[in-house]
């Protein structure tokens, strides 16, 4: 899968999980970027993104994500 | 020594003055600083500044180790450190704080099931402000680990991050990264700096002096004394306690802010107008941030992400524990025990909704202030402080059920007050809700003054305050609420 498919996979995610219709993803985008992308809701994504990707994420990888960028690096490692 | 005292003004105008001669040269800023940090804590706790320096260097030490781990891809080895460091850190907490209310838990409950024990614990003195640095230190290691910061290769630069004077005793907590970039780098004289910093440092002294201890007046005569008062006076008592705790540790932590920026470092807020919220999650977002944060990053996050499986119910577990965790920190009581488990209690229903996932936005009339439905709300959220707080200010859980079965007993006593301490409480009260008010709903709006007055705003404002203070403040040198823990 190109890092390009999976920046689109992951901002469709987005979009369901937080509702947002209009979000466009960058490797630079961060939490602090999205409004509704908190602590709580960071749960939900990750859970959302191991059901589309069919894969899992340790905790340390989850907890070591600063931006979009590194999420897509973490998941082109995985599959 | 405390903040507001004449002994720290001196202390400060001295560190002041030292700190911008030594400019632009940072090591010798750096190194001057870190000397009067730990003269400042040993002030207060001379036996423990040894302690601190040990457990400086110790969390130093694992944190290079953890890099070096990483580095060489070693990750069992840097996971291994990274709970060790954990454990020292906790464990120092427990010892110093904990160790006591444990031995005696334990001992109660043995003689409630026939078992007659007679262990008593020893005398402990809890270092000052430990519940702070422990925090700092484990933050810094745990950073490391996840990526999120590098060891910091200049020791005396890490002990200036844990030992900082005028966040040490109550925070705010900081994390490591922003405090290690701008330590990094010379602080140079800088006017704006210095008057931003004092104007913080005023706010935070009328805070304290005009509300938290003026109100404290009234607060402490009716606890202490409740079985003489009547349900009347105890409630009121129990509703203006949230206020007085506001002013005295959002007080406290503007002192602490305006300190830092005087000497050209920006710490984290603490606190965001914690009142204007209408449920109870939205209230752990703007009071006492540092902690809450440090906690959601450090227990609630890996909690819910280990528990992620478990949907809904993987949370409510983690939020439950994240909310023990929020009370036991503040001390080694039930009390705090309950006081956090009432405080998780209310995020169930809030996730049950699934009003704690989605950000409710209050709603605002035409004027610009909340609709009444909002109002309300945040009138509730209050009232559900309140109880909490009750709890919290209890000497211990006898207290507070004393309380509870005196209040229907005293139901038709009549109200204590005390007019001229309310009055003045209640005239600088109004200042507070003002600014917040603006601060929250007309962040742009300033305070209309004449035309001549206008480029004197700065100055007027001020010397406002110092003449509030002056009527207003109470001189007893009261100590913050916040040291205790």
């Amino acid at each position: 899968m190109e890092r390009n498919d999976i920046l689109a996979r992951v901002q469709e995610v987005f979009r369901d999980e937080l509702e947002l219709d209009d979000l466009v993803l960058t490797d630079e985008t961060t939490a602090d970027d999205v409004e509704e992308w908190d602590s709580l809701s960071h749960v939900q994504l990750v859970v959302a993104l191991e059901k589309a990707f069919n894969i899992k994420f340790s905790s340390r990888e989850i907890l070591s994500w600063d931006n979009v960028g590194d999420l897509i690096d973490c998941i082109s490692r995985k599959i | 020594m405390v903040v507001n005292s004449l002994a720290f003004l001196w202390f400060f105008v001295v560190v002041l003055a030292v700190y911008y001669i030594c400019q632009p040269k940072r090591q010798a800023q750096n190194l001057f600083l870190l000397a009067c940090s730990y003269w400042f804590y040993a002030q207060i706790d001379i036996k423990m500044a040894g302690l601190l320096a040990v457990l400086t260097l110790v969390f130093w030490f694992i944190g290079r180790s953890i890099e070096q781990a990483i580095g060489q891809q070693h990750e069992r080895r840097a996971s291994r450190l990274t709970t060790l460091s954990v454990v020292v850190g906790i464990g120092a907490l427990f010892y110093f704080k904990y160790l006591n209310f444990f031995i005696d838990s334990f001992v109660a409950a043995a003689n409630v099931v026939g078992l007659h024990l007679s262990w008593t614990g020893s005398h402990i003195v809890v270092p000052v402000g430990l519940s702070f640095f422990t925090f700092k230190l484990m933050s810094y290691t745990l950073d490391i680990y996840h990526g999120k910061t590098v060891h910091e290769r200049n020791l005396g630069n890490f002990a200036n991050y844990i030992a900082f004077f005028p966040t040490i005793l109550s925070g705010p907590i900081d994390r490591p990264k922003p405090f290690l970039r701008q330590i990094a780098n010379a602080r140079l004289f800088n006017p704006d700096n210095l008057t931003a910093g004092f104007r913080r440092v005023l706010w935070g002294m009328f805070l304290k002096m005009c509300i938290a201890d003026r109100l404290d007046i009234y607060v402490s005569a009716v606890w202490n004394n409740y079985d003489h008062h009547s349900a009347l006076s105890i409630g009121l008592a129990s509703l203006l306690y949230p206020l007085q705790m506001y002013a005295d540790f959002s007080g406290y932590s503007e002192m602490a802010i305006g300190v830092a920026l005087m000497l050209g470092f920006k710490v984290a807020e603490n606190f965001k107008r914690p009142f204007f919220t209408i449920n109870i999650a939205n209230y752990w977002s703007r009071w006492h941030i540092t902690l809450t944060s440090w906690l959601t990053d450090y227990v609630f996050m890996p909690l819910n992400i280990k528990l992620r499986d478990w949907g809904v119910n993987g949370t409510i577990a983690a939020i439950m524990l994240n909310m023990t965790f929020i009370g036991m920190w503040h001390g080694a009581d039930w009390t705090f025990f309950l006081f956090g488990v009432y405080h998780g209690l209310w995020y169930i229903p809030l996730m049950v909704s699934g009003q704690f996932f989605k950000k409710t936005k209050v709603k605002l009339n035409k004027v610009g202030l909340p609709t009444l439905p909002f109002a309300l709300r945040m009138v509730g959220n209050y009232l559900v402080v309140t109880f909490g707080l009750m709890l919290f200010h209890a000497d211990n859980i006898s207290m507070f059920w004393d309380i509870l079965c005196h209040l229907p007993e005293a139901w038709d006593g009549s109200l204590f007050l005390d007019m001229a301490t309310m009055v003045n409480a209640a005239i600088c009260t109004v200042a507070l809700v003002w600014s917040d008010v603006q601060e929250e709903w007309f962040p742009n709006s300033k305070l209309w003054l004449p035309r001549w007055a206008e480029r004197w705003r700065m100055e007027l404002l001020m010397a406002t305050e110092i003449v509030c203070i002056l009527l207003f403040g109470v001189f007893d040198n009261n100590q913050f609420i916040y040291f205790q823990f």
